[in-house]
């Protein structure tokens, strides 16, 4: 396995059954929007208290209604995120919108204990100004986590799988060896390109295949048709052996 | 074997896990609820084998998937939690707070010695606790603690309602506590920073209404509820410091570990913490506003301040549960 790149928001983690899941970490833009949408749900939630007050005051008194108040302002303010966190979907309403969710860095459920010390810990993550301290924290941790998750031992992942984009259909291409033999990587370099090639436009393609001259001796559309058969091959025969010269085609493991 | 008969061969199973596990998530249990941990072991396997044969990508992620729900599901904790609170309150807080007496001793210094010594001192020369408090708490002061005729309808008016004092207590109260625990993180200092500000503002109105107000008034309003409150306090100064202090000395761990470690040895003293201010906004909001003899005032602050140290010294001796 080549050594991990520094910033990937896939982690891998090991399970007790020694089988390895990989977790998509959100980073601090997607857990910036959800916290502003959970500061306009708490601003709407905050309107209806004030007009429930209003209300209660006239039926249980007005110092009773205040009370209320209180009471409601102090749950609100530090126990929203943790009773949503500890609900079946690990989410506040806001990273739900955004497809999070919070877990402990193994990927499982986060305990009460964690979401409460994230949650609490949200004081000092704020600091200076509009959690400049958690971001700072973000931007320096391999997993995105901010002040509150270090202590806390948890992650906010990516909840649910990636849509699958559109299938590029090689019933037609003939499939064909590569003049080499493949590593692993470069085996799973050329596969994954045609995975995501749908995603890209033609001249991407045709860039990205133009790299590979070394091993198809050919460019732009040539190259790409090569590239096309090997990947039918390997599609085909399903097996990936080790190859015997590592060494060979290294250009290929420049590929996405 | 190729991709496609492996896909085509354990499909089945793989939704027949999927279906299981949406189950579990809405909270229902299916019949054959206890296959799950065989099926997703053999899921496991599966994503194993997927990924070194360098399947496809959408399968990957979807097996991926499927583990990380049915690891979740089966991590899930079940229910039990009242039961576990009562065990924290009665014997994993008491034990973790004697096993912190090195933390008690400072973080008491820290807020005894400026209480102690606003409070003896102001009386002699309130000069440095009227610049402290400034003028409208000093009239907020002698307004409740006056000692005059107004007091008591002062106190009753304005504690009219004992539910919205209590509220407000665990709001402002419970809220100072949640705070401290927070400001540890910042090597301690936010803690301290409490302590010592809380130490010096209560020093400094003890002081200054032995100076113009009526002590017996105050006394009569604070000793019920002050034992709870002021060790709460200085139980939540502690556990910010276990925070910080494991952020400054982590010991034989790196830092990430040591802030671990300390955090879940702190939320159990914060824990504690919480509730004893909850207890003392109780007394506090439903008790201390209460116009009675003085005696029977102290006889209740000195059987409160017994019982807090009884428990916080006693509790969960005999209990054989790890800390």
């Amino acid at each position: 396995m080549p050594t991990p790149a520094l910033t990937d928001t896939l982690q891998r983690v090991e399970l007790a059954d020694g089988v390895e899941i990989h977790l998509r970490i959100a980073g601090p833009a997607a857990r910036s929007v959800a916290w502003l949408v959970d500061c306009a749900i708490l601003l709407v939630c905050y309107t209806l208290l004030g007009i429930a007050v209003t209300y209660l005051s006239s039926w249980i008194g007005n110092e009773a209604g205040t009370g209320f108040f209180f009471l409601s302002l102090f749950l609100l303010n530090w126990f929203y995120n943790v009773a949503f966190e500890l609900g079946p979907r690990a989410a506040s309403p806001g990273q739900r919108l955004l497809g999070l969710k919070v877990a402990s860095i193994s990927g499982g459920p986060v305990s009460p204990q964690q979401s409460i010390i994230r949650n609490l810990l949200r004081t000092v993550d704020f600091l200076p100004f509009g959690y400049l301290c958690g971001l700072g924290s973000c931007l320096f941790t391999r997993r995105f986590q901010r002040l509150g998750d270090l202590v806390a031992n948890t992650v906010v992942i990516y909840a649910g799988t990636e849509k699958p984009g559109a299938q590029l259909s090689l019933a037609h291409t003939a499939p064909a060896p590569p003049p080499v033999p493949l590593s692993r990587e470069e085996q799973a370099a050329l596969l994954q390109f045609f995975e995501r090639a749908p995603q890209w436009s033609d001249q991407r393609k045709l860039e990205l295949a133009t790299i590979l001259e070394p091993l198809t001796h050919a460019r732009d559309a040539a190259s790409l048709d090569q590239l096309a058969r090997m990947n039918a091959w390997l599609l085909q025969l399903g097996s990936t052996e080790p190859a015997q010269t590592p060494e060979a085609a290294s250009a290929a493991t420049a590929t996405p | 074997m190729n991709p496609t008969s492996f896909e085509n061969q354990n499909q089945p199973r793989w939704q027949r896990l999927e279906d299981m596990v949406a189950a579990t998530e809405k909270g229902r249990a299916p019949d054959d609820v206890e296959q799950i941990p065989t099926l997703f072991r053999q899921t496991c396997h599966d994503l194993a084998i997927a990924q070194n044969r360098l399947h496809r990508r959408a399968l990957i992620e979807r097996l991926n998937e499927l583990a990380i729900r049915s690891y979740r599901s089966l991590e899930r904790r079940s229910a039990g939690g009242w039961e576990r609170i009562f065990q924290t309150l009665t014997v994993t807080f008491p034990k973790a707070f004697r096993s912190e007496w090195r933390l008690f001793w400072f973080c008491s210094l820290i807020f005894w010695g400026p209480f102690l010594a606003f409070a003896l001192w102001t009386p002699h020369d309130p000069e440095w606790a009227m610049a402290l408090l400034g003028p409208k708490q000093m009239i907020a002061l002698e307004e409740m603690y006056g000692g005059h005729e107004t007091t008591q309808e002062f106190l009753r008016k304005e504690h009219g309602s004992d539910f919205m004092m209590f509220c407000f207590y665990i709001y402002n109260n419970v809220g100072i506590d949640l705070r401290t625990f927070a400001g540890g993180l910042l090597g301690g200092v936010g803690s301290l920073f409490i302590l010592l500000f809380n130490g010096l503002q209560i020093g400094a109105s003890t002081g200054y209404i032995h100076h113009a107000c009526s002590p017996t008034s105050f006394y009569c309003f604070t000793t019920g509820h002050s034992a709870p409150e002021l060790l709460g306090m200085v139980i939540s100064g502690m556990a910010g410091m276990r925070l910080g202090l494991a952020f400054l000395l982590p010991g034989p761990h790196d830092r990430k570990t040591a802030l671990q470690l300390g955090g879940r040895r702190a939320i159990l003293l914060l824990a504690g913490a919480a509730a004893l201010t909850a207890f003392a906004a109780i007394i506090e909001g439903f008790w201390s506003a209460r116009i009675l003899a003085p005696w029977i005032k102290y006889t209740f602050g000195a059987c409160m301040w017994t019982a807090t140290i009884a428990y916080l010294t006693l509790a969960g001796r005999n209990s054989n549960h790890a800390p």
